[in-house]
């Protein structure tokens, strides 16, 4: 049962995410507030982070192809950011300590990343005309704060499940 | 460095950015339809999406309910002031509607560009990533749903169908940025309608544009634009919203009006697609269908 924990845990968050964006945008004084959720993005970096790239970078190409033909249709867009930061952090996590702050910090600092590649893919296709500075500001911030509450109250959690899977991994080896 | 960089691995790097390239061109095109795979996968994908959507609503709406009875009070004494004037104009348009039907007997008019088939639909997910002005519906070809369709709320028109798979469509919202993307509109209120085509939103103010306004027309900020029904796809008189701003456009020649939307775009749940009953044109509703396929 356990063995298949992490497709299914990655699975639910793909569904929650849309479900998640039905109330965004935020309205504030006037002011909109775009909260994107990434649950998808931060769990398969905890799971590069904690058990391995390769391992995450298949389930993202997977659920980057779902999200790309579901709701963008641009195909080749999620498909392939979402397997490159994979790849990233699994590069960066090869030479840090690898400790639940550091990954948190980890995977905050590629999801922004994450969220100006899309932004600069969108300006460059002129899909969106929004200018930097508001970018910064109703979008970015909005989404690193709404995501890192997320991060913060799940992110032991997806550490011990991952934990869990490759204490079991090794077993089943041995 | 050179160790990251390994043949093997440049290579593979490579056809990736090659494929990633054409991938993206190929679907960037202006497709009408989906292809074979694309179908499957948006369809099982919409199944499950409908399964976690339906609780999101039950959520959302518990919190609406919630919020509409805080306002109750309210509510309840703007709406006694309102009645009265409600008794009069209901008395208005009942005397005015059989009046219409009569005159339509005696000229001998049967199909209206105003009769459309409602087709009761639900929200299953919105674009998450929000770059995108998308919504998809969980109802597709096999309920009668086709490309181009309008979509509205109780309030107004929100989009338009921009793709469709047998169980699921999606909804291009009329605040989108595509510069494609027009709807043949017209302005009520005054002597006669004024027709426009709504083309184009501003991001700032979140308002449409409704350009193409003949210079000699004199427009009135408050007056309430609709659907003109011309364009070939949507039915006649689908509110879109309301003229905040007059000026000219770009070029001098024609009028530009801002238009603030009825439709409130955030918190989408039940829409309703619009069948038309007159025969459709093929095309966008721009009225230009004919012309796009001569060229």
């Amino acid at each position: 049962m356990i063995r298949y924990i992490l497709p299914l845990i990655a699975l639910v968050l793909f569904f929650l995410e849309p479900v998640f964006g039905l109330f965004s945008p935020l309205q504030l004084d006037g002011d909109y507030y775009y909260i994107v959720p990434r649950f998808l993005l931060m769990f398969l970096i905890f799971v590069t982070v904690y058990y391995d790239a390769k391992h995450a970078m298949f389930y993202g190409l997977f659920f980057g192809l779902l999200y790309d033909v579901f709701f963008i249709d641009i195909i080749g867009l999620y498909s392939f950011l979402y397997p490159m930061m994979c790849l990233i952090a699994g590069y960066i996590v090869k030479s840090v300590h690898r400790n639940l702050v550091v990954a948190t910090f980890l995977t905050l600092v590629l999801t922004a990343l994450f969220e100006f590649m899309l932004y600069l893919f969108f300006s460059f296709i002129s899909m969106t005309s929004m200018p930097v500075n508001i970018f910064l500001t109703s979008r970015l911030l909005p989404t690193m704060i709404a995501n890192s509450l997320f991060l913060v109250m799940l992110g032991w959690a997806f550490k011990s499940v991952i934990v869990a899977r490759l204490i079991e991994r090794e077993n089943s080896k041995a | 460095m050179s160790r990251f960089f390994s043949n093997k691995r440049l290579i593979l790097l490579m056809l990736g950015v090659i494929l990633l390239v054409a991938l993206i061109s190929y679907s960037l095109r202006d497709r009408d339809n989906v292809s074979f795979p694309e179908q499957i996968i948006k369809d099982t994908v919409g199944a499950g999406q409908s399964l976690f959507s339906g609780p999101a609503h039950f959520v959302t709406g518990i919190f609406d309910n919630v919020d509409s009875l805080l306002n109750t009070y309210k509510e309840n004494q703007h709406l006694k002031g309102r009645l009265e004037e409600f008794a009069a104009v209901q008395a208005e348009v009942t005397d005015l509607r059989s009046e219409n039907g009569q005159l339509k007997e005696i000229v001998g008019k049967e199909a209206d560009l105003r009769d459309y088939n409602p087709i009761q639909s639900t929200v299953i997910a919105r674009n998450p990533d929000q770059w995108e002005e998308k919504v998809i519906l969980n109802k597709g070809e096999t309920d009668g749903v086709k490309l181009n369709m309008a979509v509205m709320t109780a309030q107004g028109l929100i989009g338009k169908v921009s793709l469709v798979t047998d169980l699921t469509s999606t909804v291009e919202l009329i605040s989108t940025q595509n510069p494609n993307y027009r709807v043949s509109a017209m302005v009520i209120g005054g002597e006669e309608g004024v027709f426009g085509l709504i083309e184009g939103y501003d991001a700032e103010r979140r308002e449409l544009l409704l350009k193409r306004i003949d210079a000699e027309i004199e427009l009135e900020v408050g007056q309430q634009v609709v659907s003109s029904g011309l364009g070939g796809i949507f039915p006649k008189g689908l509110v879109i919203g309301e003229i905040t701003e007059i000026t000219i456009d770009e070029f001098g020649l024609t009028k530009l009006a801002y238009v603030k939307p009825a439709a409130d775009f955030t918190l989408l749940n039940h829409v309703m697609i619009a069948d038309r009953e007159m025969p459709e044109t093929d095309g966008e509703d721009n009225g230009a269908a004919a012309e796009e396929e001569g060229s």
